[in-house]
C-alpha cells in the first residue's frame, strides 16, 4: 500500500477540491489561490464528510466592519453538507467551534502532480 | 440536490445491533405529487401552484412559510428533501434506522392554511398519497396520518379511516401557528378518535412564529433566533393547553409525542407545570396529582435536535430530571437541515439498556409494534 495519493495538478485548478482515499482514510484536497491543503473528511461535529461539501466564503461581522454582516475569506471555506458547519481551509479551523479544528494532511507537490500523504506535518 | 451525502459514514457496531425507530423522517409533498389524489375544485389549485416555481416551504397558498429574513445560501450540495419511497428506504438504511415514521415537509404548515374546505381537501389529499405512493411495502416505513386542525370532526374521520392501515402508525397534528391550541374541546372529537384507534398523536412545529404566535416572536430578525424558540415554545404551548383542559384525564388512552424541541426544556416545563397546580389546583379540579404524573403516562419527547453540551453527561441529568427514560424516543429529522445521525443521540451516557429503550424500545411501544 503506498503511503500517499497522487491528484494530477491539471484536475486541481483553483478553487477546485476533492476527495482522495489514503490508507483507509478520506482526504479532501484544496486549492485555494494556487496553494495546496488536504483535511480529513471528516466534520468534527457529527462526522459528516466535510470535504464533500461547497467551497464558498462566509459572514463577519466584528467592530472592524461597524457590526455589519461583511462577506469574508471567499474561497478559504469549506461547508459540511451535513449542518452546514465551516471550517477555513487554510487553517483547519473549525469557524463554529473556535479552538477546535482538523490538522493539515501533508502535500507536495511532484513535477505535474500532487501527493496527498495519509500523515499530518 | 440528488444526493445524500450519508453512505461515507460507518455505522459502528453498537448502532447495528439496535433497534432504531425514528418518529420524525420527512415526506416531501409537492403540489404536483398531490394534484392527482385532490378532489376538484382544488385540483385546479395545486395543478396551478404546481406551474410555479417552487421554494421549499415557501409557496403562498400550499405552504405558507412567511419568512422575513435574509437568507445566506449554504451552498450545500446536500438533498434536503426526499423524494421517493426508495431514495427514502436507502437513506434510512445508511443511517442505521430500522423503522421510521413519515410526516409532512410542506404541511409542516398545513395550520396556517386560512381556506377551510381546501385545508380539508389538502389533508385527504395528503392521506390518499402517503398511504397509496409511500406506505406499499412493509419494510419499516410507516406515516402519520395529517389531522386537519380546521375541522376537528374531518380530523376525526381521516384518523378512523386510515387507523387500520398497517402502515398507518400516528396521527400528525401541525403545530406551526395553530390556532386555538390543541387543548381547546373543540378538538375533542379528534382526541376520541385517537383513543379509539389507539394511534399515538405526533406534533411537529416549524420555524413559523406569524402571524399567530405569542409573545413577539415575530419580530426576530434571524431565523436563528425564531427556530431557537419556535419549537419549544410551540410545544410547551400546546402541552399547558392539553393540560389544562385535562386532556389527559379525559381521554386517559391518548399519548403524545412532542418533537423537534431537543429535551432540556422537558424537566423545567414539566416542573413548572406542578408549580403551578400547587398554587391554582382549583382551575384544574380534574387533576388529584400533580400534571407530571399523568404526563408521565401519556408524553413522549423526541431527541433531535439533541443538546450539545460540553458535558454529554449533562443530557443524562436532564433526562434523570424527569425520569424520562421511558418517555424519550429518538428522531432524526432526515432529510432537513439540522438532521441528528443515530450515532448523535447515542452519545448520551445511560445505560445500554436505557439507550435501547430510547433509541427504539419506547417507541415500539408506543407504536404498538413489539
Amino acid at each position: 500500500m503506498t503511503g500517499f495519493a497522487v491528484v494530477p495538478l491539471a484536475e486541481l485548478p483553483e478553487g477546485a477540491h476533492t476527495v482522495v482515499e489514503v490508507a483507509g482514510r478520506e482526504i479532501g484536497v484544496f486549492n485555494v489561490r494556487g496553494s495546496y491543503y488536504a483535511l480529513p473528511n471528516v466534520c468534527v461535529h457529527q462526522n459528516g464528510p466535510l470535504c464533500r461539501g461547497a467551497v464558498s466564503g462566509t459572514v463577519v461581522a466584528s467592530a472592524e466592519t461597524a457590526w455589519k454582516h461583511t462577506w469574508a475569506h471567499e474561497g478559504e471555506i469549506v461547508i459540511c453538507p451535513w449542518h452546514f458547519l465551516e471550517y477555513n481551509i487554510t487553517t483547519g479551523e473549525c469557524v463554529n467551534f473556535p479552538g477546535r479544528g482538523l490538522p493539515h494532511y501533508r502535500v507536495v507537490v511532484a513535477g505535474d502532480e500532487l501527493q496527498v500523504y495519509g500523515r499530518t506535518g | 440536490m440528488t444526493e445524500s451525502f450519508l453512505g461515507g459514514v460507518k455505522l459502528t457496531l453498537r448502532l447495528r445491533e439496535l433497534t432504531v425507530v425514528d418518529l420524525d423522517v420527512h415526506v416531501y409533498e409537492t403540489p404536483a405529487a398531490l394534484a392527482p389524489h385532490c378532489a376538484q375544485p382544488w385540483r385546479t389549485s395545486l395543478e396551478y401552484f404546481a406551474s410555479l416555481p417552487q421554494s421549499y416551504l415557501g409557496t403562498p397558498g400550499f405552504a405558507p412559510y412567511l419568512d422575513a429574513w435574509p437568507d445566506f445560501p449554504p451552498d450545500s450540495p446536500r438533498r434536503q428533501t426526499v423524494t421517493s419511497p426508495a431514495q427514502l428506504r436507502g437513506d434510512l438504511d445508511d443511517l442505521g434506522i430500522d423503522i421510521a415514521v413519515l410526516i409532512p415537509d410542506c404541511f409542516l404548515l398545513h395550520a396556517a392554511i386560512r381556506q377551510t374546505d381546501y385545508a380539508l381537501e389538502l389533508a385527504r389529499a395528503y392521506n390518499r398519497w402517503l398511504t397509496g405512493e409511500w406506505l406499499t411495502e412493509d419494510n419499516g416505513v410507516k406515516g402519520a396520518v395529517l389531522a386537519p386542525h380546521h375541522d376537528p370532526l374531518v380530523a376525526a374521520e381521516e384518523i378512523r379511516a386510515y387507523a387500520d392501515h398497517p402502515n398507518i402508525a400516528a396521527i400528525y397534528l401541525p403545530t406551526s401557528c395553530v390556532d386555538p391550541l390543541y387543548g381547546h374541546r373543540r378538538y375533542d372529537p379528534l382526541y376520541d378518535a385517537a383513543q379509539e384507534t389507539g394511534l399515538p398523536v405526533i406534533l411537529h412545529s416549524g420555524l413559523n412564529v406569524h402571524p399567530a404566535f405569542p409573545f413577539n416572536l415575530h419580530g426576530y430578525e434571524t431565523a436563528f433566533a425564531a427556530h431557537a424558540l419556535a419549537h419549544p415554545f410551540s410545544m410547551m404551548a400546546n402541552l399547558a393547553s392539553i393540560v389544562e383542559t385535562g386532556v389527559p384525564v379525559r381521554f386517559p388512552g391518548v399519548r403524545f409525542v412532542f418533537t423537534e424541541a431537543g429535551l432540556t426544556w422537558v424537566p423545567f416545563f414539566l416542573l413548572r407545570l406542578d408549580r403551578d397546580y400547587v398554587t391554582m389546583r382549583r382551575e384544574v379540579p380534574f387533576y388529584t396529582d400533580k400534571p407530571s404524573v399523568y404526563l408521565k403516562q401519556c408524553t413522549y419527547f423526541s431527541t433531535q435536535p439533541i443538546e450539545e453540551p460540553d458535558r454529554l453527561g449533562d443530557l443524562a441529568t436532564f433526562i434523570s430530571l424527569f425520569e424520562g427514560e421511558d418517555n424519550v424516543v429518538f428522531a432524526s429529522d432526515w432529510p432537513h437541515w439540522d438532521f441528528d445521525h443515530p450515532l448523535k443521540a447515542m452519545q448520551i451516557p445511560v445505560s445500554d439498556e436505557a439507550l435501547a429503550k430510547i433509541m427504539g424500545g419506547n417507541a415500539l411501544r408506543l407504536l404498538g409494534l413489539h
